[in-house]
């Protein structure tokens, strides 16, 4: 037998403190079909990243063909035959489409109808001379795959090639991606699961970077760890596949303590203002991002003192939807969002987090050269009108998150992934908000971080204060939620106050679970 | 021997006061760079533009010297809130940069018609005028006193970046903008305060280090060069003490080179600008990656 | 290096990172008809300039031709998406290797040219290396500094230029033929240079390597993802605009017979940087059209016009008007759209 195509030996990543991939082996033949599927923050980005040689894994080796790769760089593995494409398609929007093709074609012979010949092979032969820039999304990520396709590469990894697309886009890429050469070994990495069976011939499950699975993908579907990851990642007693490594580095030091208030918050959630229902109310909602249409006629209200989860696949929109309620993303025009009844301006953040929006973005987002104390300090820092209404000391946020009291001195790199989301939880809260936005709050949190981080949320919600929390992890904010609501294919697909109810589930499992139906047989 | 060393101390402090002259123009450079993300070519320009108010307002008192320098805060103020306004509408980095161009070439054109195209020479207020004898030499007062504003300004901006609230949230803003955003910090108010702040660095150090370097034709380009290799060799980061380092550097070795071996002077800066560069292995990406 | 910003670019793109940055791509304004019998006329002018104007005008021209080829030179770098304001570093490079060869005995115009050429490539070698770390705003900022850097050399290294007095040569000869010494003469070596020059950049602008550049400036990641090397890519436009702004510092040299720091001062270097930049801001991508456009209306406005000592202020005003006519156009015509949909 000869040697696999890729040979990937136990890489490991992580950002920060916080670990994003566990050791991982692949072996890859040439001219296979692999997929990698997991629930977001399960590494499936990273390994793929670490394969290109974006990023340098601290462990493990990778070797193409017989030849070690790890030392080498992005672009030395790119001229050994592996090519790539990006979660937002990587095209030179200057240049027009064959332009974009002609730079992926390296010898100079027949280059002009090897261009047209890859053009008409996406469906863009009209296209050849429109600017890359000008192309629809759906276009440029069509484009994208034939510039890639073009250089004929021996190993091709595709990161979210349906991010963005609507379903008839993304059968014709499944189309396209079926057309390759057998010549070539693919590695595919999507959340469109109907898409992934269809493409595959083998599939490798990660979940909270952990390596859960490898086999066939009838083997994967009928798999019940693999069913459970997906219902319910990061959980313990479900990743039995691989139960090694699983601490966090500095999360074990705030696990297993409950966090205990030493005093009552000073407020309770009988002070808020009852005469306001609904302290945030968003109505037709209309965002884009890069062109493509992720929310389209959104309409949610969140009350006090509630918590309302948005759950999703990857790429439905649910950073989308949050960051433009706190102003960080513009909307469409005719997009209402009131807070405590009063309108906000759009792509005002300033305005938004003065009417009493926090946001805890994904990734967390500390500042990097300044101290915790620091963070709590500018965050606490109030105008007039808000020190009459404060609700939040330093010391109240320190009593609820009481991991961060003897790291006030620290930089966000030093500490741990959940200390790190303790400080952005805490530098929200210090603004005094009315509604809270958490974005993917347990990404790279071990299972202990998680279920300490569920209660400081329902403590939260406790003093009054409105959540919107956009999660991947399902198990989570079923724990928290007062109402879920669930982001397909850019709207609402459903929303229940029933949490728990057996038909829910069962909803959830459709829209999120390793939902067979619809694939390929 | 006695002789020589005393002049080796009185170049010395020469070099000492040119580098901490640069120190306080670089900080208003880095201060732009960093918040703005724009090469303000105008810089030196505006360092200009000081020497000329401090030439203006000079009657030899020192209250000529503070209405030079509350002119010149004036003038900054409106200046930096001018360009913060020229520069919003404007998305690229070029076009930004021919904008500040333009204000180089009004300031020029200012200059030459007031100045006729020559040197000026600003007199020493009376007071900081003459030596002070030490070890049987003289050195100058003003030299003296200007290291002494300019450490002030050192330690004063060292203080406001650590430890007050304005520090804490420049910092946050130069960082991660749009999340200093959410916490109510107006990214225009913080850009407009970045520039007008860093202006009135540059005017200010115009003002009071005009009777050391003063206004004359084409030392708006000689500041701004200068103030450049600092903030390059400073490195990346809200680092005033690295910054402070790389000022007297650059101070001591143009100024004393000049002194000692004139016509190696400018050699020298650029030897030291390669050495740097060289060994600091990450270079340049880290040094301007602010 | 380069990775990084590749890997922080995908890694941004994680989930949906919405900071609001829609890039949409910039229109290419070609003007196709009458382009040749424009280009024509142009060419005629030019070349009949001597028989049109004064020696003051022709000299004038002839002075207006370094300033576009340091302008070309700023262009190439600018269609590899690097904005340099040190160009007159290497003109520098160039005027004083003409400068020692003509001291040498050797004045010969087009060994000097040539000379000129290859010492400039050789600094370019030399330094790419350290300027091409950078990008956008940090490598404006390193290439301000070497501008400076280079006027200050050229000031105090006076054993070679004589410091702020300058050096005088000899006239330039042709072949084994006479120097060249008549204005309308220099003039037309000159522009035969600066033809020669353009076309040799309109040839390689319409080569792979200049698309490989527009690669470069529009998605880094992109390209090193197909395997192609930044920092060679890069380092051969870079060296391509030294070669220009080398062969401008040999004709400085052949036009005044003389060369001193302020031909590289600060003034020039902001001459050609604001011409690239005024004919990128016109035609909304770098275009050497563009900037040829914007070196004549700059010496037009400053040294013809503004010769009685308001060329700086007319300079300034070109500066602060030009960038905002296409944002107010394109501010004008959604404001006009809007209000006709309402």
């Amino acid at each position: 037998m000869n040697a696999p195509l890729l040979h990937v030996g136990g890489v490991s990543y992580g950002y920060g403190a916080a670990i994003v991939l566990h050791p991982v082996s692949l072996h890859i033949a040439a001219g296979s079909r692999h997929a990698v599927i997991g629930p977001n923050g399960a590494g499936k980005s990273t390994l793929l990243n670490v394969i290109a040689g974006n990023l340098v894994p601290p462990a493990g080796d990778i070797r193409l063909g017989q030849r070690p790769v790890t030392r080498l760089r992005e672009g030395a593995r790119a001229r050994l035959g592996i090519g790539r494409t990006f979660q937002h398609p990587a095209v030179v929007e200057q240049l027009t489409a064959a332009e974009n093709i002609a730079l992926a074609i390296r010898h100079r012979r027949m280059r002009r109808p090897k261009v047209q010949a890859a053009l008409e092979q996406v469906g863009l032969g009209r296209h050849a001379g429109t600017p890359a820039g000008q192309l629809p999304y759906g276009q440029r990520r069509l484009l994208e795959l034939a510039v890639v396709f073009a250089a004929q590469p021996q190993l091709l990894l595709l990161d979210e090639p349906s991010a963005g697309l609507d379903p008839s886009e993304i059968t014709h890429v499944g189309t396209i991606i079926r057309q390759l050469p057998d010549t070539a070994a693919v590695i595919v990495v999507d959340h469109h699961l109907p898409l992934v069976f269809d493409l595959a011939t083998t599939i490798t499950v990660l979940a909270a970077g952990q390596h859960v699975f490898s086999g066939t993908a009838d083997e994967v579907r009928e798999h019940p760890v693999v069913q459970a990851v997906y219902l319910s990642p990061a959980t313990p007693d479900t990743i039995t596949a691989n139960p090694a490594d699983q601490e966090e580095p500095g999360g074990a030091a705030t696990a297993g303590k409950p966090p205990r208030l030493r005093r009552t918050l000073t407020v309770t959630a009988d002070t808020v203002a009852v005469q306001e229902p609904a302290v945030l109310q968003v109505d037709s909602l209309h965002a884009a991002y890069h062109g493509a249409t992720v929310l389209d006629d959104i309409t949610l209200s969140v009350d006090a003192g509630s918590v309302q989860a948005v759950l999703g696949r990857n790429g439905t929109g649910k950073s989308t939807l949050l960051n433009t309620i706190a102003g960080l993303h513009r909307p469409h025009r005719h997009t209402r969002i009131r807070v405590a009844g009063v309108e906000l301006r759009p792509a005002q953040p300033a305005d938004a987090g003065r009417h009493g929006i926090a946001l805890v973005p994904q990734g967390r987002r500390l500042f990097a050269s300044l101290t915790i104390r620091e963070h709590l300090a500018l965050a606490a820092r109030r105008t007039r009108r808000q020190r009459q209404e404060a609700r939040w000391t330093i010391d109240d946020v320190l009593d609820l998150l009481p991991a961060l009291r003897d790291k006030l001195r620290r930089y966000p790199a030093q500490m741990s992934g959940g200390e790190q989301q303790m400080a952005a939880i805490a530098r929200a809260l210090l603004t005094g908000p009315r509604l809270l936005l958490l974005d993917e709050p347990t990404e790279g949190l071990a299972p202990q971080v998680v279920d300490q981080l569920t209660g400081t949320i329902t403590r939260i919600a406790g003093t009054g204060v409105a959540v919107l929390l956009a999660e991947q992890n399902q198990r989570a904010a079923l724990a928290v939620a007062d109402r879920i609501s669930v982001l397909d294919a850019a709207r609402i697909a459903f929303s229940t106050t029933d949490i728990n109810g057996p038909a829910t589930h069962a909803r959830l499992a459709g829209y999120l679970g390793v939902s067979t139906a619809g694939a390929a047989a | 021997m006695g002789s020589t060393s005393a002049t080796i101390a009185v170049t010395g402090l020469g070099g000492l006061a040119y580098g901490l002259l640069l120190f306080v123009v670089a900080a208003g450079l880095k201060l732009i760079l960093g918040v703005m993300k724009v090469m303000n070519l105008a810089h030196g320009a505006s360092y200009l533009a000081g020497t000329w108010l401090a030439y203006l307002f000079a009657d030899g008192t020192l209250t000529g010297l503070a209405l030079a320098l509350a002119a010149g805060l004036a003038a900054a103020t409106v200046g930096g809130a001018g360009l913060a306004a020229l520069l919003r509408p404007l998305a690229g980095h070029t076009e930004q940069a021919v904008v500040t161009l333009g204000l180089v070439g009004i300031v020029v054109w200012l200059f030459s018609r007031i100045s006729g195209g020559s040197s000026l020479t600003v007199p020493r207020p009376g007071l900081l005028d003459g030596h002070l004898s030490f070890a049987g030499h003289g050195y100058p007062i003003y030299h003296l006193v200007f290291i002494a504003v300019a450490a002030l300004i050192a330690v004063v901006m060292h203080q406001v970046l650590h430890r007050s609230m304005a520090g804490i949230a420049l910092r946050a803003a130069i960082d991660d903008p749009p999340i200093a955003a959410t916490l109510g910090l107006s990214a225009t108010r913080i850009r407009i305060a970045a520039i007008t702040v860093g202006t009135a660095l540059a005017v200010g150090a115009g003002v009071l280090g005009a009777p050391v370097l003063g206004p004359a034709p084409g030392v708006d380009a000689t500041v701004l060069t200068l103030s450049l290799i600092v903030v390059i060799l400073g490195g990346a980061g809200t680092n005033i003490r690295a910054l402070l380092i790389a000022a007297l550097v650059v101070g001591m070795v143009d100024y004393v080179g000049a002194v000692v071996a004139p016509g190696l002077a400018s050699f020298s800066l650029f030897l030291v600008v390669i050495a740097v560069l060289v060994v600091r292995r990450q270079g340049l990406r880290t040094a301007v990656a602010a | 290096m380069t990775t990084t910003t590749a890997a922080t670019a995908s890694d941004a793109a994680r989930e949906d990172h919405a900071t609001g940055s829609t890039s949409s791509g910039r229109r290419r304004v070609v003007w196709r008809v009458g382009r040749w019998p424009a280009a024509t006329g142009v060419v005629l002018g030019a070349a009949a300039l001597p028989a049109l104007a004064g020696p003051y005008v022709v000299g004038l021209a002839s002075s207006a031709v370094v300033l576009a080829l340091l302008a070309m030179s700023t262009q190439m770098l600018a269609v590899a998406g690097l904005p340099s304001f040190g160009q007159t570093a290497f003109l520098g490079v160039g005027a004083y290797t003409a400068v020692v060869l003509a001291a040498s005995g050797i004045t010969d115009g087009p060994v000097q040219l040539a000379a000129a050429a290859a010492t400039s490539a050789v600094a370019a070698v030399v330094t790419a290396p350290f300027v091409l770390r950078t990008r956008a705003v940090s490598f404006l900022m390193v290439t301000v500094m070497i501008q400076g850097l280079g006027y200050a050399i050229a000031v105090h290294w006076t054993g070679v230029t004589g410091g702020s007095d300058g050096r005088h040569t000899p006239p330039v000869t042709l072949g084994h033929g006479h120097p060249l010494t008549s204005t309308p003469g220099v003039y037309w070596y000159a522009i035969t240079v600066l033809a020669v020059a353009a076309a040799g950049t309109a040839v390689l602008l319409r080569s792979r390597l200049a698309l490989i550049w527009r690669g470069h400036a529009g998605h880094e990641p992109r390209m090193i993802a197909l395997g192609y090397r930044p920092t060679v890519n890069l380092g051969a436009a870079y060296v391509a605009a030294a070669v220009l702004a080398g062969i401008g510092g040999a004709l400085t040299v052949a036009i005044n017979t003389f060369v001193s720091p302020a031909d590289l001062s600060f003034d020039v270097a902001a001459a050609a940087f604001a011409a690239a930049a005024l004919g990128a801001a016109l035609s909304g991508t770098p275009t050497m059209i563009g900037a040829l456009a914007a070196t004549v209306a700059i010496v037009v406005v400053r040294d013809y016009f503004g010769s009685n000592g308001t060329g700086p202020l007319y300079f300034a005003l070109l500066c602060l008007t030009v960038p905002y006519l296409r944002p107010a156009a394109t501010g004008l015509r959604t404001w006009y759209t809007r209000r006709r949909r309402a």
